[in-house]
């Protein structure tokens, strides 16, 4: 998925003069994960920007080059050291194309690698997508391999509100696939059914489509796996769809249960698809704790915990 | 007199600062005393405050971008905008730009190259300096003015700003207004040093200026002005005033402060702008009463004709907040109609 992203990146800024990447580390060192590997040396360090260690900074700077013709996109090292900039994200980049009217917008693409995966601790390992969907006016992505990573990408370039690009780290370099070398589009907001199947629905996204996946082929259940994609507008219609056809439904994520995205799934399917539902909207998720550094495999949704609620749900008929 | 006009020039520049400082004086104590009235939700004045705005307005290019907060009336006056922009956006009416969806005093003036106005103090300040990355990224030869008050400067954004500014050499002014109070906390319990100060630390130059003088305003904002678009870098420019308002009209600074300078006095930067332009034999005692009856005549015909606006339709609300409208709010909206 490096490869992927950094090739993509490559791409924007070979076609747009107006695209600059700017964050911490991205230019000389490449990146932490070395994302932006040998960006700056082909473009010059005032487009792949080495920026102070100044999240709000970063953001609300982006945001100025966005509102005045560029195409910003900043990284911001680790999403758990987003904090700082929350407010520049929530009131200025998610308000001001309503605030002005339309008159202003922010096309601006937010790229951090998030979850966990990594040993990293409390700091290096949060989910927090669910901040960032709570928003109006952010959107919110997450890719689960190479291929959506890099058609994701493409949409994002053109689209003309901000994004905050949830990169999962785990999968930056587990992953491998081989991803076309022309231009393709994914589209946002756009979920895919990674598996079909008839007897329960599994609504999942990032680093967890895998785990799902193996899961699910491994100890061979009937089930269809829905890869959100785009986390915020999610694609409510795939899930109807399939649950109305399954009648089962779980959600998996890495990131707390109370108030999560499987949360808002829930009440969501719970409004439109009870009639249909042969047993409880189920949701496997990290715990409502930090995110421990030992105990990250205790903490993170696998296979185990991925079964047993399929058995709960199997005994719904 | 500054050496930048001449003669005839002259006269016409300081005369339409002066009138722009009236227009919005008018203006002010039009909208507190309708907002008195239950005829407006709420307003945060700019009484004391004009000379500050209109000198450095007066050191600007129209195509000069202009990051501003929620006190800058003045400033938007002398640039152009129009009493009615400010108008609509107060009441909040169905031809305010935004649609009536920002309380009062945060306005929107794209065309005469405003940002629009947040609440959240410092944050339009990282937003200015990648206006000007943008600029200098392009090669135009703009400036970037971004406006706070004195406790902005205590947060995290003014800090992150100077120095961002400062690091890529770029073309903006930080103008710090300092009034004396962030509500009801004095600038001397805000911070130990005076804020022109805080510059040497990022590496730009600063500079104080007396903000009751629209002249000597306008004569350090030229030079701060001239050094940012010659490549110099930022400049944060400390002009000193006084609130001699409320913060906005939901309090009361008689609770936490004695009476400073008063509307009227010596140090009114009305006062002292007509003290200058008579010494200067630009203007004299009719003059200004005419000037200032032909203001408060727009700004009273200005109000009672805004105020028939009706307020925007309801199903406005859902516009505007992604390109495209999603799902979600379709059928938000779809039930609330």
């Amino acid at each position: 998925m490096v490869q992927a992203i950094n090739s993509t990146l490559d791409y924007a800024l070979s076609k747009n003069n107006d695209v600059v990447l700017l964050g911490e580390d991205i230019g000389r060192d490449g990146g932490v994960f070395r994302v932006t590997e040998g960006l700056q040396a082909k473009y010059g360090s005032d487009r792949v920007i080495d920026t102070p260690l100044v999240e709000l900074g970063i953001v609300g700077m982006s945001i100025g080059m966005a509102l005045n013709g560029m195409k910003p996109i900043p990284e911001i090292q680790f999403q758990d050291f987003i904090f700082t900039a929350f407010d520049q994200l929530v009131n200025q980049a998610a308000k001001l194309r309503y605030r002005s009217g339309g008159q202003f917008n922010v096309p601006m693409i937010l790229r951090t690698p998030y979850g966990g995966g990594i040993k990293g601790g409390l700091y290096h390992s949060q989910s927090g997508e669910a901040y960032f969907a709570h928003t109006a006016g952010l959107t919110v992505i997450s890719p689960s391999n190479p291929y959506d990573a890099k058609g994701l990408f493409m949409s994002a370039l053109e689209y003309e509100d901000p994004i905050i690009f949830l990169e999962p780290k785990k999968l930056y370099r587990s992953v491998k696939m081989d991803v076309p070398d022309e231009e393709y589009k994914v589209p946002i907001g756009k979920a895919s059914i990674v598996r079909e199947g008839n007897d329960l629905t599994i609504v999942t996204y990032g680093s967890m489509v895998p785990v799902v996946s193996a899961a699910i082929e491994k100890n061979k259940v009937d089930a269809e796996i829905i890869d959100l994609r785009t986390i915020m507008p999610y694609d409510g219609s795939t899930i109807l769809q399939s649950v109305k056809k399954t009648g089962r439904v779980m959600i998996v994520h890495e990131a707390p249960r109370t108030l999560g995205m499987g949360a808002e799934i829930s009440a969501f399917l719970a409004e439109r698809a009870i009639d249909y539902l042969m047993g409880p909207i189920l949701r496997v998720t990290g715990p409502d704790t930090p995110f421990p550094y030992r105990l990250e495999d205790y903490y993170l949704p696998n296979e185990r915990k991925i079964m047993k609620a399929v058995g709960k749900l199997k005994e719904f008929r | 007199m500054t050496e930048v006009f001449n003669g005839q020039e002259e006269k016409d520049v300081f005369l339409r600062a002066y009138s722009s400082m009236i227009l919005s004086r008018m203006f002010d104590k039009k909208i507190v005393t309708a907002q008195r009235q239950g005829r407006v939700g709420f307003y945060t004045p700019t009484i004391g405050q004009e000379a500050t705005q209109v000198g450095v307005s007066m050191a600007l290019n129209p195509d000069d971008l202009v990051y501003e907060y929620y006190r800058d009336v003045p400033f938007m006056i002398h640039r152009g905008v129009p009493v009615e922009v400010l108008l609509d956006q107060i009441m909040g009416n169905s031809e305010d730009s935004a649609k009536g969806r920002q309380m009062p005093s945060h306005y929107n003036a794209k065309d005469h190259n405003f940002m629009s106005v947040q609440s959240p103090v410092a944050t339009n300040l990282p937003l200015a300096v990648g206006a000007a990355y943008a600029i200098k990224h392009r090669k135009e030869n703009r400036v970037v003015v971004t406006t706070f008050g004195d406790g902005s400067t205590s947060t995290p954004d003014f800090h992150a700003a100077m120095n961002l500014a400062s690091v890529y050499d770029l073309p903006v002014i930080f103008l710090c207004e300092n009034n004396q109070w962030a509500i009801s906390l004095p600038v001397e319990k805000q911070t130990k040093v005076e804020i022109w100060k805080k510059a040497e630390a990022y590496g730009a130059y600063g500079v104080k200026v007396d903000g009751n003088d629209f002249l000597e305003t306008f004569k350090v904002a030229k030079d701060a002005v001239d050094r940012a678009r010659s490549g110099k870098g930022p400049v944060l420019i400390e002009a000193i005033s006084y609130r001699i308002g409320p913060h906005s009209t939901s309090d009361d600074p008689s609770k936490y402060r004695a009476e400073g300078i008063t509307e009227g006095s010596e140090q009114d930067p009305i006062v002292i702008a007509e003290k200058r332009l008579k010494d200067l034999g630009y203007i004299t005692d009719e003059i200004i009463d005419r000037m200032k009856s032909e203001a408060k005549r727009i700004v009273d015909q200005k109000f009672d004709e805004r105020e028939k606006i009706p307020p925007p339709k309801p199903e406005t609300m859902y516009d505007d907040v992604y390109k495209e409208m999603t799902w979600m709010v379709k059928e938000e909206k779809g039930e609330a109609l």
